[in-house]
């Protein structure tokens, strides 16, 4: 069972203890409105703080840690949730009935993380100018190296167009020109208003129980000087004109078909149930109708499927395709919405889109890292349902709210990524 | 029977049936989900094989074509059936090794007796196999699209002249074209039979129901089974130096390559694997001297890394990344393998490294898929998964220190490197 334990104004505990597994997950995210301005330093904060602090003053010394308290594991966490940009850092480590005798883990990491997000290696009033502008030519180069995954570029390339006056059109990292931008000073300073008015999510999952890991967790916390402000709610997408077909060329073998979609049917809607389903149904998994007709039936593509962002009511359908059947492939798609719209949904496709939502929540439980990624996000996403109250919701859907919540879906952008002088 | 790994905290349930098949079962007391695999020894590799007195070749691509091809059965969706199960079902070819497996959170032994049915049915209409066609052809596309993929296939062809590994998993836009009814028919029954095979589950299932749904769907007979051949003889040395090739991406990627020999035996590959993933960490690994400063200089960034892989009865140590200079972290890894063969590695970290490494193989066992799979990879190869503890406490100092010193041989390294446009 989910614990929830507030530490301090804004600093929130989840978690749970659960003795079944092999590891504990522990995480903090420090939550920020998503704003242009500061993405990019937000996603760079992170991988500076992992470079070194006084005690471990290197990555070497760092890692040899790690190595000590039993191979943990201890990475950076920048997410994407809704409007709102967390930044922070995500570790995992052997529950103690592996360790040596005597031997505990939670308490050495916490004092490490303390240590990494408290105890920085500065230079003057900045970080350490060496470990800045090396983690910025890093994040320069994974920026840019969106494109060599062209499914990915692709699918970011349509959010950018279609969310122009929204925040989910700001890169989730930033972009290459503002991170050239930070410099250690600024940096800091943005770093030290984090500490200071940043809400905080914390997140356990293990052996442990809640109150001892608040307690391994308090000198961190005892140490910050904060002065908490709360954040606005999340908004749904808010549209802008753009255009409805963009196209671009790239020296590729395989094409890609990105369609975005909008509804204003939100995980804060009474509706998003049937709307989950509606997705699940139409893109979701091998049964749907996307895989079973565009791939099975006319061999159109390999990879086809859908995809809800509930926090904005977006909807988007990408397919790997040759160029020559984009218009094909795109009247298929609109085509099998139009199916759902109708009402033409058959009894075993709506049992085996529920099915698979529910299988899927069910699960949550069973690993500490799906744990965290659900209850880590949920909240802070504006959704206010318990896995176990999502799937009696889920169970309750019927193919008619399926068809309503479909008929709520409108095309808004195509994106068209195509071989360099295909038709 | 039920052996119990104390070290662990998990036990295993192992019965290997009349028909030949390997069955382990890893109970998870109090999860709600299950996950079965179903497994064959067979892979891209085997592209050669006897069957009843009888040297097959057969185009290359075709046990990833077989695999998707097998999804299908005379009068049943199977993909509906399970969906109304709320079962996911997928499946993934490898080079030496094809896997279908069933997540489910209900229903699991119909799920897995349609598992079982549909994998060991051959069912190849002529109709589907040419739609077929298009469906991978486009996964041939993606795969020409993606730089860790090409990067790859380039390097095993610059490291090996004559092993089909030289051959992508998927083969090639005409290879596929020759696989028909009757090739698929052919290799289905060379490696589809029982006894090649290996079900692992993972999760909270009754074992003797388990035998009961196998029993009814595979019987208890054994057939003839294929039996791999191979003509080639594959030098020691790595057929090219280097590869390199252009493609629309941000900033070079590479991979390097060191060739070990053929394996003698599934014993010599668990224990060398330790010691290579041991020598990897000590060469170049996150708490390496190397790593710190390729990192400091910035000529590697977090995309570093690698270790020790098998395929089939081949092994390499692989390793690379995104780098401005890859020749560079090439020379250093060469200089630094030197320095560590003649030096050795200190004890005190020796032990941090093994601690560790024990310590992330624990963690891992969380994960359902992967221990499902390693289960499987492992029995394949007649070793128990869950006795890794004693390989860590049995492998030395002297013996990284040695294979570090095979590494010393620059004739059997190769660098894939794949440039922007």
């Amino acid at each position: 069972m989910i614990q929830t334990l507030s530490l301090a104004p804004g600093i929130t505990l989840r978690g749970c203890t659960d003795g079944r597994f092999k590891q504990s997950v522990l995480s903090i995210q420090f939550v920020r409105t998503m704003r242009r301005e500061e993405a990019a330093q937000n996603a760079l904060i992170p991988a500076v703080l992992l470079r070194g602090c006084r005690a471990y003053p290197d990555l070497r010394t760092i890692t040899a840690r790690l190595d000590d308290l039993y191979g943990a594991g201890i990475s950076a966490l920048v997410r994407r949730i809704g409007d709102y940009q967390t930044t922070g850092l995500s570790c995992a480590f052997i529950n103690d009935r592996f360790a040596m005798a005597g031997d505990t883990i939670l308490e050495p990491m916490a004092k490490l993380l303390q240590q990494l997000l408290l105890e920085p290696v500065c230079q003057g009033d900045g970080f350490c100018e060496a470990f800045v502008e090396s983690e910025k030519k890093n994040l320069i180069c994974s920026l840019e190296a969106e494109r060599n995954d062209k499914r990915a570029y692709a699918g970011a390339q349509l959010l950018r167009t279609m969310c122009r006056e929204d925040s989910f059109g700001i890169p989730r990292l930033g972009t290459p020109e503002a991170v050239a931008a930070i410099d250690p000073v600024s940096l800091m300073a943005h770093y030290r208003k984090i500490l200071k008015e940043s809400p905080v999510e914390i997140f356990y999952a293990g052996g442990t129980s809640l109150s001892q890991v608040a307690q391994a967790l308090s000198p961190l916390f005892s140490e910050m000087d904060r002065c908490y402000v709360n954040l606005p709610v999340q908004t749904p997408f808010r549209d802008a004109p753009t255009q409805a077909l963009r196209t671009e060329e790239m020296e590729v073998a395989q094409a890609k078909l990105c369609m975005g979609f909008v509804t204003p049917i939100t995980n804060r809607h009474e509706d998003f149930a049937a709307m989950q389903v509606f997705n699940t149904l139409f893109g979701s998994g091998q049964s749907c109708k996307l895989f079973q007709t565009v791939r099975e039936k006319l061999s159109l593509c390999y990879s086809i499927g859908s995809g809800y962002y509930s926090s904005k009511g977006i909807v988007t359908v990408c397919a790997g395709i040759d160029s020559r059947d984009m218009e094909k492939t795109r009247d298929q798609i609109l085509r099998l919405l139009q199916d759902c719209r109708d009402g033409r949904i058959t009894q075993e496709e709506l049992e085996a889109a529920k099915l698979s939502l529910i299988s899927g929540l069910q699960t949550v439980h069973d690993s500490p890292g799906a744990m965290e990624g659900y209850y880590a996000t949920a909240a802070l996403s504006g959704l206010a349902l318990s896995p176990e109250a999502y799937m009696q919701a889920v169970e309750a859907v019927t193919a008619q709210a399926v068809a309503a919540a479909a008929g709520t879906v409108q095309l808004h952008t195509t994106y068209f990524l195509k071989e360099v002088g295909s038709c | 029977m039920l052996t119990a790994y104390p070290r662990l905290d998990t036990t295993l349930y192992r019965h290997r049936l009349e028909n030949g098949l390997q069955v382990l079962i890893n109970p998870r007391p109090g999860f709600t989900k299950t996950l079965a695999y179903f497994a064959t020894g067979y892979g891209s590799v085997h592209n050669q094989f006897i069957l009843d007195g009888q040297t097959h070749s057969v185009p290359a691509g075709i046990a990833h074509f077989l695999e998707h091809k097998l999804f299908e059965l005379p009068d049943t969706d199977v993909t509906a059936r399970l969906s109304a199960l709320g079962a996911h079902v997928n499946a993934f070819t490898s080079y030496d090794m094809t896997a279908y497996y069933v997540l489910c959170t209900g229903h699991f032994y119909e799920s897995l007796r349609l598992l079982l049915e549909f994998v060991s049915t051959p069912y190849f209409p002529e109709e589907s196999v040419k739609r077929e066609l298009g469906i991978i052809d486009q996964e041939i596309g993606m795969h020409a699209d993606s730089p860790d993929s090409r990067v790859f296939e380039n390097l095993m062809q610059a490291m090996y002249q004559k092993f089909p590994i030289r051959q992508p998993i998927l083969g090639t836009s005409d290879s596929i074209r020759d696989i028909t009814p009757e090739n698929l028919t052919l290799c289905h029954r060379a490696f589809y039979d029982p006894s090649n095979m290996v079900l692992s589950i993972v999760g909270d299932v009754d074992p003797e129901q388990v035998l009961s749904v196998i029993r009814k769907v595979l019987g208890s007979e054994t057939r003839t089974a294929g039996e791999k051949c191979r003509e080639e003889t594959e030098p020691v040395s790595c057929f090219q130096p280097r590869s390199l090739d252009k493609m629309e991406i941000s900033m070079p990627t590479f991979l390097l390559g060191f060739k070990w020999g053929r394996l003698a035996n599934s014993q010599e590959s668990i224990r060398l694997e330790v010691i290579g993933d041991l020598a990897s960490e000590a060469l170049f690994g996150e708490s390496s001297e190397l790593y710190l400063s390729l990192y400091d200089q910035g000529l590697i960034d977090g995309s570093f890394g690698g270790g020790f892989e098998v395929a089939d009865d081949r092994a390499m140590l692989v390793c690379g990344g995104d780098s401005d200079d890859p020749q560079a972290v090439f020379d250093a890894v060469l200089t630094q393998a030197e320095k560590l063969s003649q030096t050795g590695i200190d004890e005190t970290a020796f032990l941090r490294m093994k601690r560790s490494a024990l310590g992330r193989r624990i963690r891992d066992l969380d994960s359902f898929d992967s221990t499902c799979f390693r289960l499987c990879a492992y029995a394949l190869s007649d070793f128990d998964y869950f006795t890794f503890p004693e390989i860590y406490d049995q492998v030395t100092r002297e013996d990284v220190r040695q294979f570090l010193l095979a590494l010393t041989d620059r004739s059997r390294w190769s660098i894939s490197v794949i440039e922007p446009l």
